[in-house]
């Protein structure tokens, strides 16, 4: 099978992971990274090119797929300077915070014919994926209920909170996706309650860091997501679906399985700490399955559509916290614009 | 001090179950009597219970009986309880007292002016358990209460003719959790969004009611909770609480029959939860009796009261105008009447 030629732009925290992750991949190599604030030695050290310039890499007729891991705010510009070039591009999501800017981006990813996958990742985690197999297999049935719990350990800086687009659209974007992923289904309509409780500097900033989501599914099923900023104790990450013959659970996972006995009580590990740890799997089996869509030349696991879907969900549960409704979901364009 | 005289009106399921409680684990309590229109004497009799009657006002008529414990069919509760509290007798009343605010509120007034005690059984109150997490939760183990998620499935779906009269299922089981968020908070809840669904049993639809809920709610206190119901498990009865905190989260599992694990070659195996609230919540029935007749005998407020009732019930009406209207609904806002029209 070819080897997929790659390049990494944005060079932050996620870039560097997904950089590392396709280095010795056995169907991909990374030929260049793109960051403003590279250290070149990082990366030329071990044969990647660094380059301060995206055009690099846009330019370069060698690279096949590009990873877009730069700011948000530059996601949606990269990947239709990407798919203009011919390159299939895996994006991390969000595309953009504006879901007509996201539609926009689609248009030029459908009309260039290359191949997009956003970076929902959890889709990808060998628990989560055992859930959605137990649906697909029917061992519970007729999904009824999906629950998720997705706490963070610590809340981010206020002004990362500012430019973040609000939690839902932030954080519990990546439920959304997971409801939907999980159930099979689309989300109808929207309530979200939102409070302040753990950081008052976050309500000074516009938004919520405690929230519930209650979301009603177009088969009929029901969701409900329950988000905190803060989980003193680790990152906490549980689902369960429930259905007509029973119900899955998944629950956290802990750096190591030990059960310490003495007289102050019985104790635990405390859950992996944050996404990096939780989640390292999934990372490099997202990457897997885009560079194996582009070798096998099928439609990348997680679409255009599957990034825009969660985004309109995430706008119309900010519109239900504010005006204290039930708010329906925009319908998102047909899926014909898709990409192949 | 001898043990406190007490008549039973009511002896279907609930009303069995707490005689026998009575005989086998109240030590402080003998039952004088059983009325039932379908009385089995001779099953009174083996239990050395020396009263059974078809006539509920034999009962209230014995000066010895100090206290009795109401279990007829909801719809007569009420009738009872102010027939009991002209008698003279302390209450024990099971859920619901009734599913209208002002017959509660009668039920209230008719026992305050005969100045007996009113107990509801809410018998979660008395699970070990949830009794452990309140208290955690009140002295601030977790720190400050952001979240509550009570997890409340049967078994089996029930009968269509139970659901029929039932008063719907915000009034017949989710009370339950209205109450059990109240006691686990120390809050009141402020404002609920509620959905119902039918994906158990088409017949329950039918029948005007849902099978499937989930409940948002925001309390005074400013946390959010999250309660979700499912009329069929088939894996048994699940009854789950979880508190979180600022300094951290609460979890109550659910209690199993046997703590054996099988590992075996297609899966590592547990019990299931017990199959239903009698086995699961088999102590605390044991318990809210216990307390009842405690406070009985010592005069002290009883544990769980009709103004509890009263706000599950406030709870359950706001739920009920949520689902239908579609929109979050504030319990003051919730009308009188919204329990009165069937389910």
């Amino acid at each position: 099978m070819r080897k997929i030629t790659t390049a990494v732009v944005g060079a932050g925290r996620i870039g560097t992971i997904h950089a590392n992750n396709l280095i010795g991949m056995p169907g991909a190599r990374v030929k260049t990274v793109a960051d403003p604030y590279i250290v070149p030695e990082d990366w030329s050290s071990r044969g990647i090119v660094p380059t301060l310039d995206p055009a690099d890499v846009m330019e370069d007729p060698e690279i096949d797929a590009v990873l877009i891991c730069s700011p948000t705010p530059t996601h949606a510009e990269f990947t239709e300077q990407a798919a203009r070039a011919g390159k299939h591009v895996f994006c991390e999501k969000p595309i953009a915070l504006d879901p007509d800017r996201v539609r926009t981006t689609l248009e030029v990813v459908a009309h260039a014919g290359v191949k997009l996958q956003v970076g929902f990742n959890r889709r990808f985690d060998p628990t989560f994926s055992r859930l959605r197999q137990a649906v697909v297999d029917g061992e519970i049935g007729d999904v009824h209920l999906v629950k998720i719990v997705a706490r963070d350990p610590a809340p981010p800086p206020p002004e990362y909170v500012r430019d973040s687009g609000g939690m839902f659209l932030d954080m519990t974007i990546h439920d959304f996706d997971m409801v939907r992923f999980l159930s099979g289904s689309e989300v109808e309509e929207v309530q979200a309650f939102g409070a302040v409780l753990v950081d008052p500097t976050i309500g000074e900033a516009g938004d919520v860091d405690t929230a519930v989501v209650t979301l009603k599914l177009t088969n009929g099923a029901l969701a409900v997501i329950e988000n905190s900023r803060q989980a003193v104790f680790g990152y906490d990450q549980r689902i369960e679906v429930f259905g007509s013959r029973g119900g899955i659970e998944a629950f956290n996972e802990s750096p190591c399985q030990v059960r310490l006995r003495t007289e102050a009580g019985i104790r635990g590990s405390n859950p992996l700490y944050f996404f990096l740890e939780r989640y390292q799997r999934s990372f490099v089996a997202e990457l897997e399955a885009f560079i194996n869509s582009i070798q096998e030349d099928t439609q990348p696991p997680v679409t255009g559509q599957d990034g825009l879907i969660p985004l309109l969900i995430g706008v119309a549960a900010t519109r239900s916290m504010r005006e204290n409704r039930p708010v329906r979901v925009d319908s998102p364009p047909p899926p014909s614009t898709e990409a192949p | 001090m001898k043990p406190t005289a007490v008549g039973v009106v009511g002896v279907g399921r609930i009303g069995t179950m707490h005689t026998l409680n009575l005989v086998r684990h109240v030590p402080e309590a003998r039952v004088k009597a059983v009325a039932s229109p379908r009385i089995d004497p001779a099953w009174a009799d083996e239990l050395g219970i020396p009263v059974a009657t078809t006539e509920a006002d034999v009962l209230l008529r014995d000066p010895e009986i100090e206290a009795v414990v109401i279990a007829t069919p909801s719809g007569r509760h009420v009738e009872m309880i102010r027939r009991a509290a002209r008698a003279g007798k302390h209450i024990f009343c099971e859920k619901p007292v009734a599913f209208e605010e002002e017959r509660i509120e009668d039920a209230i007034a008719a026992a305050k002016a005969a100045g007996v005690q009113l107990q509801v059984g809410f018998n979660r109150r008395f699970d070990p358990s949830i009794c452990r997490l309140a208290e955690a939760v009140h002295a601030g183990e977790v720190g400050d209460l952001h979240g509550l998620r009570v997890i409340n499935r049967d078994p089996k779906a029930p009968p269509i003719d139970f659901v029929r009269r039932s008063g719907g299922m915000f009034f017949d089981f989710t009370i339950h959790d209205f109450d059990v968020v109240r006691f686990i908070s120390g809050s009141e809840i402020e404002e609920l969004y509620a959905v119902g669904a039918v994906l158990v049993d088409p017949e329950i639809g039918a029948a005007g009611d849902i099978d499937t809920a989930v409940i948002t709610a925001r309390l005074t206190n400013g946390a959010l909770c999250v309660i979700d119901n499912s009329r069929q498990t088939n894996y048994g009865y699940d009854q789950r609480f979880e508190a979180f905190g600022s300094k951290g989260n609460l979890v109550v599992d659910n209690t199993q029959p046997t703590t054996m694990e099988s590992y075996l070659k297609n899966g590592v195996f547990t019990d299931k939860p017990f199959p239903g609230f009698v086995e699961r919540y088999q102590d605390a029935f044991i318990r809210e009796l216990e307390s009842f007749i405690t406070c009985v005998r010592d005069g002290s407020p009883v544990k769980v009261t009709a103004e509890d009732a009263l706000a599950a019930v406030k709870a359950a009406a706001a739920a009920k105008i949520s689902a239908l209207e579609n929109r979050p609904v504030r319990l003051s806002d919730a009308p009188m009447t919204a329990g009165r029209t069937g389910p």
